[in-house]
């Protein structure tokens, strides 16, 4: 159960790491995704039932995501809509686009080489996902902490951190927008593309609650792994898709029925989202506790109450210390 | 510049600075006409301190990071790595005249920093890239007293050393008098008062307050 949760996490993970970039680095809520991962899905199954190799579709389901992108960060920055509306824009629209590429609603693939074809017969399934996984997710991260440690890393995280002060310093903001707007989407794509390979089929709804799952593995990751430096934080959404994928395989362990997936991650999103505030809530008193020991004074105790009440800890969703 | 609130100091600066986009005439600056032109571009140019701290630096970012930013106004799509070892002494030696103690800390997030202390990096910041013309929107006002002097000090200093052109709007009067070469006073979003030279340094406290009283 858990070798399954791993190679299917590693699926999700470029999911997880496309969320990421627009939610954390550039500070976005992008509902495109819902879209661009069964795009990723329907160009790669698509491009390999006309004859595409299954390297070649992945790639081609990549940079659809990418245009998606493009046309979510064209809206949000050029049109200037919320960049809600803007993701909710492109997601919708992508729904016909997807059913033109598609054809039908439910595409199957037949004979074709999918990624894990291309490693040892031998080898179980399992075996094969991982190995696909972690060397496609393996070159998303690697390639991302490079592009993190070149200057036009740094202006996007600028971007996202302080817009104003980015424009002041020569940064054109709407230009690092669009362009992690493609990165994030193209990622979503391609995991939308392993996602299609590893089922054998690509579906219109496969799109459904993708930005839940993405933002849970975000949260997720970031409970367990936690540091500024870009390759631990990649690493944390690989680790939390892993995780995140782990428990919906627990729950439909548990006897759940498919159809219950989406309210359980909903649920998983929702339990993710409390606990760090709960945990900083903890830690906050315990350290009050600690210090009013220190000092030793029982008196204490009343505006200890009082201070209790007043501290309220950071939330996750939102970044108040700019 | 001195006005009163609402008198339209801060829509010609943000005007100037390409936040705001000019209803009618020209804007040029050095010789380029940047009327139509976005920050970005203007920035090329000129630089800004924001009246608020948090304003002017990136939180999140490393001291190194921000001042990276700040270096080069242009090149900002470059794939090159930014980070180089050289320049860990160079940064230091930027930090070390403000005497605040930043050139320990070069990797901790600005988030971290005091206001005066982010202030002060913002000043830095907006005058590494050598600008034609340096634009301060109530810099200090969102500072204690002793904070604020420090800056307003560290900005004389700076703006002297690198003669650079400086438009600075402030309400404090006593600023006003002290700093710089040239007074303009708004009212109205016209030019009330534009003293210069020895004339401005003959002005008094009391020949404004009566001005504003008008």
């Amino acid at each position: 159960m858990l070798i399954t949760s791993i190679g299917q996490g590693l699926l999700w993970a470029p999911l997880a790491i496309g969320v990421f970039i627009t939610f954390r680095i550039l500070d976005i809520p992008d509902l495109t995704t819902e879209g661009s991962f069964p795009l990723g899905a329907a160009v790669t199954v698509s491009a390999m039932l006309s004859g595409q190799s299954a390297v070649t579709a992945s790639l081609l389901g990549f940079l659809a995501g990418c245009i998606a992108g493009w046309v979510t960060g064209v809206l949000d920055t050029k049109l200037h809509m919320p960049s809600l509306l803007a993701g909710i824009l492109t997601m919708t629209g992508l729904y016909s686009v997807n059913m033109h590429i598609m054809g039908k609603s439910n595409v199957p693939l037949l004979t074709q080489k999918v990624l894990t074809n291309y490693l040892p017969q031998g080898w179980s399934i399992d075996l094969q996902t991982i190995v696909v996984g972690a060397i496609v997710t393996g070159v998303v991260v690697a390639v991302l902490i490079w592009l993190f440690k070149t200057r036009l890393g740094l202006s996007l995280m600028a971007t996202g951190n302080n817009p104003a002060m980015s424009a002041a310093n020569g940064i054109y903001t709407d230009r690092m927008v669009i362009i992690g707007y493609m990165v994030s989407n193209g990622c979503i794509a391609l995991s939308g593309a392993l996602i299609a390979q590893s089922n054998g089929y690509a579906d219109i709804g496969m799109g459904i609650g993708t930005i839940v799952i993405g933002l849970a593995s975000v949260l997720v990751g970031e409970i367990f792994l936690r540091g500024r430096q870009i390759w631990l934080r990649l690493s944390a959404m690989v680790l939390g898709a892993i995780i995140y994928r782990f428990l919906l395989t627990v729950a439909m362990g548990l006897g759940f029925p498919v159809d219950d997936l989406k309210i359980l991650s909903a649920g998983i999103l929702v339990i993710v989202i409390c606990l760090p505030i709960l945990q900083n809530k903890y830690r906050t008193r315990q350290q009050l506790n600690h210090y009013l020991k220190q000092i030793g004074a029982d008196e204490h105790e009343a505006s200890n109450r009082s201070l209790n009440r007043q501290t309220s800890p950071e939330g996750l969703l939102s970044r108040d210390s700019k | 510049m001195i006005g009163n609130n609402g008198a339209g100091k801060s829509t010609l600066l943000n005007t100037i600075a390409g936040t705001l986009s000019a209803d009618a005439g020209t804007l040029a600056l050095a010789g380029h006409d940047v009327t139509k032109k976005p920050i970005a571009y203007r920035s090329k140019w000129l630089s800004r301190v924001f009246q608020d701290p948090k304003m002017g630096t990136a939180g999140e970012l490393s001291v190194a990071q921000n001042l990276t930013l700040a270096q080069q106004h242009t090149g900002s799509m470059s794939l090159h790595r930014y980070r180089k070892a050289s320049q860990v002494a160079a940064y230091q030696a930027l930090l070390r005249p403000l005497n605040m103690g930043l050139e320990d800390r070069l990797t901790t997030q600005v988030k971290y920093l005091s206001g005066g202390q982010r202030q002060a990096l913002s000043l830095l910041m907006a005058t590494l890239s050598h600008p034609d013309l340096l634009l301060l929107d109530e810099h200090t006002a969102a500072l204690d007293p002793q904070t604020s002097q420090k800056v307003m000090d560290l900005t004389q200093t700076i703006v002297e050393e690198n003669q650079l052109t400086t438009m600075m709007i402030t309400h404090k009067m006593s600023d006003a008098l002290t700093y710089g070469n040239r007074l303009v006073m708004v009212q109205d979003g016209q030019i009330k008062l534009d003293v210069r030279g020895e004339e401005k340094q003959n002005l008094r406290q009391e020949d404004l307050l009566t001005l504003f009283a008008e």
